[in-house]
C-alpha cells in the first residue's frame, strides 16, 4: 500500500495504493516511463521499494527474495532458458522447490496439455516460434501455480496477428486457471480486453482505476480520455460563457449551446477554457439519425477519408483543428472539400478543465 | 502530384565487374593462397630446420640430409621437459584462475551499476592504458620481495592479473549479450541471486567462455616476456628455454627450431580443437 519507488532524485512511482481482489485480472497501462513496469518488478522483488508495503496475501512481503513470494512471471522476451529444453524450463522452478520428479512430470505434462506444446517438450526454445515461446513461457507460470501471475507486456513482441491470438488464449487460460493476475501493457487494446479492472498510469502517477466501461465512459481527466480508444477521443478547446439557461461555448469557427440542466459543472468554468472531448465512433453526419438524440452540430470541410471496409474514418476540419468521425457507411462516396455537418450527441460528450486536464462532471 | 523519380547514374563497371566470372574466382583463389603462403611460410622454414642436421640449417635450400636427431638431442636436455610440463602447467592454472576471476567481474561489470563496479571498471581501465612492458619491472622487484621470484606463483599472478584485465572486458560484452530478465524468471523460479547466475547466465555464456578459455591458454603458452623476467633457473618455461640456445658461442638454430616444434604442437592442437568455439564465442 502507498508503494513509492524513487531512483536518486527521480521519481519512478509515486505513491500507489492498489487492493486487488483475489483471482482478479488487474491490467497496468500507460505510456512507457509511466512506471507501471518497475510497479511489476516490485511486486516481484526484483527492485526494492523506498517506500510503503507490499503483501501478497495476508502477508507482508517487502524484504521477501523474489523466490519466497510465490508468483511467477512472464516476461516480454519470454526470458526461456535458452540451455534447456522446453520441458526442463516448465520443470526448473518445481526442482528448485524440490518437488519429487513424479508430481513434476504430471505438472509438466498437464501444463503442456492446456497450453498445446506437449510435442514440443523436447525441443530447445531457440527452435519455437515467437507465439510457441510464449505458450512456453505461460506453461512455466501454470505449472508453479503461484499465488499471483504477473505479465510484463508479455504479447508486445508477437505481430499483430499473433498476438490478437495470444490475447484471446490467456483469456483462456484464466478461465481454466483462475489466479490472481498483474498484467502490464503500453496497448490500451490489450488492457481493455483483458481486464476486470484497468490502472492508468503516468508519470509514476495513477490517474484512474476502474472497469475498461468505467474507463471508456467516463474518464476523470484528458489523459485517460486520449489514452483509452482507438481512434483517440477528439478534443476541442473552447472559452465558456455563461448565458441564461445555457452555456456558451465558442473557439475560431465554433459556437455551441449547452443546456445548462445537463451541464451544471460548467458554471464554475464561465469565463475559462475548457476543452471538448468526444469519442469519433459516438460522432455522426448531420444528415442520418442523430436527431434522435439531444445533440449539438459542428460544421467544418471534409480533408480525408480512411476506407477500412466495414466504416469508413473521416477527418474533418472545424475551426483551426480536424476531429475525425468513425464509424461512417462505407458506401457513401464523399469528395475532400465538402462541407460536412457533424452531429455531436449530448450524452457523450465530455468536458475537461483546459488547464488541469480534470474531467468536468 | 508526380513523384520525384530516382536519377541513377550509368555506373562504369568496377575492375572485378568487368573480369568474367571465372576470371574473378580465380583471382580470388590466387590472393587466399598467396595469404596462407604468407601466414605458412615462416611455420614451413621452421620445421625443416629443425629436420636438418647442424651444419646444414644454414642452407635450408640447398641438400637431402634430414634428421631426427635434433629433437631426440632436444629431449634428452632435461631442462626441456621441465619446460614443457612448466608451461603446460602454468597456461593450464592460469586459464582456470584467471576465467574464475573473470567471470564473476564481467558479469558484475554488466549486471551491476554503483561505486563497486565504477571503482574496478576505472581500475581495470588504467592499467589497460598503461603499457604492458613497463610492468615487468616493477612485477620483477615485487615477486622477490614477496618471495614468489622464480615459482609457480610468482608467474601465475602477474599472469591471471593481466588476463582479467583484458578479459574482463570481453566477458562483459558476452554477459551483455545474455538477456537479463532469463536470471529475473529464474530467481522468480526459485533460485538466488547466485543460483540465477550459476545456473542460468554462466550455461548461456558457455560459448563465449570457451572461447576466451582457449585463447586464455594459448596466450599464456606463447607468452614471452613475463616468463624472461620473472623465472630463472627453478621454473623454467618453454619460450625462455628455447631462447637460451642462443649463447655466447653461437647460435644453434636447429635445436632451437625442434624445440619450437615440441612446442607447437600443444598449441596447434588445441587450436584445431578449439577453433570452432572461438569463432561461435566470438560471434556471439
Amino acid at each position: 500500500m502507498n508503494v513509492r519507488k524513487t531512483y536518486g532524485g527521480f521519481v519512478a512511482v509515486a505513491g500507489l495504493s492498489l487492493a486487488i481482489a483475489d483471482r482478479e485480472f488487474v491490467v497496468l497501462v500507460g505510456p512507457s516511463g509511466c512506471g507501471k513496469s518497475t510497479t511489476l518488478r516490485m511486486i516481484a522483488g526484483l527492485e526494492d521499494i523506498t517506500g510503503g508495503t507490499i503483501s501478497i496475501g495476508s502477508k507482508v512481503v517487502n524484504g521477501l527474495q523474489p523466490k519466497d513470494r510465490d508468483i511467477a512471471m512472464v516476461f516480454q522476451n519470454y526470458a526461456l532458458y535458452q540451455h534447456m529444453s522446453v520441458y526442463d524450463n516448465l520443470a526448473f522452478g518445481l526442482r528448485n522447490r524440490r518437488v519429487a520428479e513424479a508430481q513434476i512430470d504430471a505438472a509438466v505434462r498437464n501444463a503442456a496439455r492446456i497450453l498445446s506444446i506437449e510435442p514440443l517438450l523436447e525441443r530447445r526454445p531457440r527452435q519455437l516460434s515467437g507465439g510457441q515461446q510464449q505458450r512456453v513461457a505461460l506453461g512455466r507460470c501454470i505449472v508453479r501455480n503461484p499465488k499471483v501471475f504477473l505479465f510484463d507486456e508479455p504479447l508486445s513482441n508477437l505481430d499483430a496477428q499473433l498476438r490478437a491470438q495470444m490475447r484471446l488464449e490467456i483469456k483462456e487460460l484464466r478461465q481454466r486457471v483462475p489466479t490472481t493476475s498483474v498484467f502490464v501493457t503500453h496497448d490500451q487494446v490489450e488492457a481493455m480486453t483483458l481486464g476486470d479492472r484497468i490502472v492508468v498510469m503516468k508519470d509514476g502517477l495513477v490517474q484512474q482505476v476502474g472497469s475498461p466501461l468505467e474507463l471508456y465512459r467516463r474518464p476523470v481527466n484528458r489523459f485517460v480520455a486520449s489514452f483509452i480508444g482507438s481512434p483517440a477521443m477528439n478534443f476541442i478547446d473552447m472559452a465558456v460563457t455563461a448565458e441564461p439557461d445555457r452555456f456558451r461555448l465558442s473557439a475560431d469557427g465554433i459556437d455551441l449551446e449547452l443546456p445548462q440542466r445537463r451541464f451544471a459543472g460548467l458554471g464554475a468554468h464561465a469565463g475559462r477554457s475548457v476543452t471538448m472531448g468526444v469519442r469519433p465512433q459516438h460522432l455522426r453526419l448531420a444528415a442520418a439519425d442523430a436527431a434522435a438524440h439531444e445533440h449539438v452540430t459542428l460544421s467544418g470541410k471534409l480533408m480525408v477519408t480512411e476506407q477500412l471496409g466495414d466504416e469508413q474514418v473521416l477527418a474533418v476540419r472545424i475551426g483551426e483543428g480536424d476531429i475525425r468521425v468513425a464509424g461512417v457507411d462505407p458506401e457513401l462516396v464523399l469528395a475532400a472539400g465538402t462541407r460536412i455537418d457533424v452531429a455531436v450527441p449530448l450524452d457523450n460528450l465530455q468536458l475537461f478543465d483546459t488547464a488541469s486536464g480534470a474531467a468536468i462532471r | 502530384m508526380t513523384a520525384p523519380k530516382a536519377v541513377l547514374a550509368p555506373r562504369s563497371p568496377g575492375f572485378f565487374a568487368a573480369l568474367a566470372p571465372g576470371g574473378r574466382r580465380a583471382l580470388f583463389l590466387l590472393a587466399i593462397i598467396a595469404t596462407c603462403l604468407l601466414f605458412a611460410f615462416p611455420v614451413c622454414w621452421l620445421v625443416l630446420t629443425s629436420l636438418r642436421p647442424g651444419y646444414a640449417v644454414y642452407y635450408v635450400h640447398r641438400g637431402g640430409d634430414f634428421t631426427l636427431d635434433n629433437f631426440q638431442e632436444v629431449l634428452r636436455q632435461e631442462i626441456v621437459l621441465k619446460a614443457l610440463w612448466n608451461s603446460f602447467a602454468i597456461s593450464t592454472l592460469a586459464t582456470v584462475l584467471s576465467l574464475g576471476v573473470t567471470v564473476t567481474s564481467g558479469y558484475m561489470l554488466s549486471r551491476f551499476r554503483g561505486p563497486v563496479p565504477t571503482v574496478w571498471f576505472g581500475a581495470i581501465y588504467v592499467f589497460r592504458c598503461v603499457p604492458y612492458v613497463s610492468w615487468v619491472l616493477p612485477l620483477y622487484f615485487v615477486t622477490r620481495a614477496v618471495g614468489i621470484f622464480d615459482t609457480y606463483w610468482g608467474l601465475l599472478l602477474p599472469h591471471v592479473a593481466v588476463h582479467i584485465c583484458f578479459f574482463s572486458w570481453i566477458m562483459k560484452g558476452f554477459f551483455d549479450g545474455i538477456d537479463p530478465s532469463m536470471e529475473y524468471a529464474a530467481m522468480i523460479d526459485g533460485c538466488s541471486r547466485w543460483g540465477a547466475f550459476l545456473r542460468v547466465a554462466l550455461p548461456a555464456a558457455v560459448p563465449g567462455l570457451t572461447a576466451l578459455a582457449i585463447l586464455c591458454w594459448l596466450y599464456t603458452w606463447n607468452e614471452f616476456l613475463f616468463a624472461l623476467i620473472l623465472t630463472a633457473q627453478n621454473t623454467p618455461i618453454l619460450t625462455v628455454v628455447m631462447a637460451q640456445f642462443v649463447h655466447e658461442l653461437g647460435m644453434e638454430w636447429h635445436l632451437m627450431s625442434a624445440t619450437a616444434v615440441l612446442a607447437l604442437g600443444p598449441a596447434l592442437i588445441v587450436t584445431i580443437f578449439g577453433q570452432k568455439y572461438v569463432i561461435r564465442g566470438l560471434k556471439i
